[in-house]
């Protein structure tokens, strides 16, 4: 335990390095996301027929060992070792739960609030845009949380494709057999993902609207 | 692409796979025989207060990240097959215990309620009320288990447990694309193939009035 201090506090400035390296990672993966499948999980709200292919796409991709879909895109010419591999790996597992989330978070809002909105003659995009939306937040936000969450642990894989993070005292503490380097690595990993998913979720749950609430626990 | 590496990585793959499948089955296997009895022993009344606390430790190690289950695996259990599939292990256990605790709580109570004015004891409503009908939940548990399973299998190589990853890191070591490509595919393909297998059972074993997907 002892050891395992004394290798933190000397290391201090490479770990917080990784640590930033980790961070910027994951927020450019999680920004992209956003941008990139909101759209898409509201584009299939509207159409049956393209969320059964787009759905099947995102579960197919969220299968691969995320090993592997780093080594493939290693094979790509211009993505190669580094970066863009890995956001772009990062970005394609967001889909599975950025995508699933948005499309359930507006089908799953009440037909009756639809047909009263429908009845007050609001057209279909204004029910999207100022009922399905912010009902669909809470929902959303839960996928946002499983991205965040997830991109923790899969950025740490990247290290074996060259990313200078916190993955990277796993990997090289395994090849030198650095207990120490190994358990600063995984704790460090694994408490940030931690922390994630518990301050996200308890933010998910203040955006619950109160009427929603009680309706949800049933 | 050199077609000598891609017979060569060919080569390796009925070993490396024979080897991963080894390794997922019995994980899964360990995994469901110990989660499910620790499943349904949480949620019996008895010990109603320890599954709710058990359900919150769950949730969060649900975000342990699978790198750092293997990680800490090497210094306690050391290299090899045998300590990976301890890590595998590990990983399993907790989609398959918060599904099964999620399944028997969800079963209506009202449902229950009936069983026993019939006079069945607890025993036999568990057994032919309780877990049929929490059984598709606890099957996809299962799912998504097996499918993080083949995902971090292909990281156990890294601790000497061999399988598809060694073909990646080969790949990923001497920059040969083929070993990368043939063990990736491999990879996803096992996955997709446990996963989609899965499905199919989850999908016959759900009671016809109980779907409402």
């Amino acid at each position: 335990m002892s050891d395992l201090l004394k290798y933190m506090v000397e290391n201090a400035s490479i770990i917080l390095n990784y640590t930033e390296t980790h961070f910027s990672l994951i927020f450019s993966a999680v920004i992209i996301s956003l941008l990139l499948w909101i759209p898409v999980g509201i584009l299939i709200s509207r159409n049956e027929k393209l969320a059964g292919i787009v759905l099947g796409i995102a579960n197919t991709i969220f299968c691969i060992p995320s090993l592997a879909l780093f080594a493939v895109f290693v094979t790509v010419p211009f993505l190669g070792l580094g970066r863009s591999s890995a956001l772009l790996a990062l970005v394609l597992y967001a889909m599975m739960p950025m995508v699933i989330n948005v499309y359930q978070g507006i089908k799953i809002v009440d037909k009756n609030v639809i047909e009263a909105a429908k009845g007050m003659g609001m057209n279909s995009g204004q029910i999207l845009k100022e009922i399905q939306f912010p009902l669909a937040v809470p929902v959303m936000f839960a996928g946002v949380r499983i991205t965040v969450v997830m991109s923790t642990g899969i950025a740490a894989i990247a290290a074996y494709i060259g990313e200078r993070n916190l993955g990277r005292l796993i990997t090289e503490g395994l090849t030198r057999n650095n207990i120490e380097m190994i358990l600063t690595g995984a704790i460090l990993v694994a408490l940030i993902a931690i922390f994630f998913d518990t301050v996200l979720g308890a933010f998910e749950k203040m955006l619950v609207p109160k009427g929603l609430k009680i309706r949800r626990s049933n | 692409m050199n077609g000598v590496r891609i017979l060569d990585a060919l080569s390796r793959v009925p070993q490396e796979l024979t080897i991963h499948i080894i390794m997922v089955v019995v994980s899964l296997a360990i995994a469901i025989a110990v989660s499910i009895p620790l499943g349904v022993f949480l949620t019996r009344p008895r010990f109603k207060k320890f599954g709710v606390v058990a359900m919150n430790i769950l949730n969060i190690f649900q975000a342990f990240p699978g790198m750092a289950i293997i990680a800490l695996t090497m210094p306690i259990l050391g290299l090899g097959l045998k300590p990976a599939i301890g890590a595998l292990v590990v990983q399993a256990l907790l989609p398959i215990a918060r599904n099964t605790i999620a399944g028997l709580y969800g079963v209506d109570s009202s449902i229950k309620e009936a069983a026993q004015g019939m006079g069945m004891s607890e025993g036999r409503i568990l057994k032919e009320v309780e877990v049929p009908l929490a059984l598709p939940v606890i099957l996809a548990g299962i799912r998504t288990s097996a499918v993080y399973v083949v995902s971090v299998g292909t990281l156990a190589a890294y601790i000497g447990g061999g399988g598809l990853g060694n073909l990646i890191i080969t790949g990923l070591n001497m920059l040969w694309v083929e070993f990368l490509i043939v063990g990736a595919g491999f990879g996803a393909l096992l996955a997709i193939a446990f996963d989609r297998g899965l499905s199919y059972v989850e999908f016959r074993l759900t009671p016809p009035g109980f779907s409402t997907k």
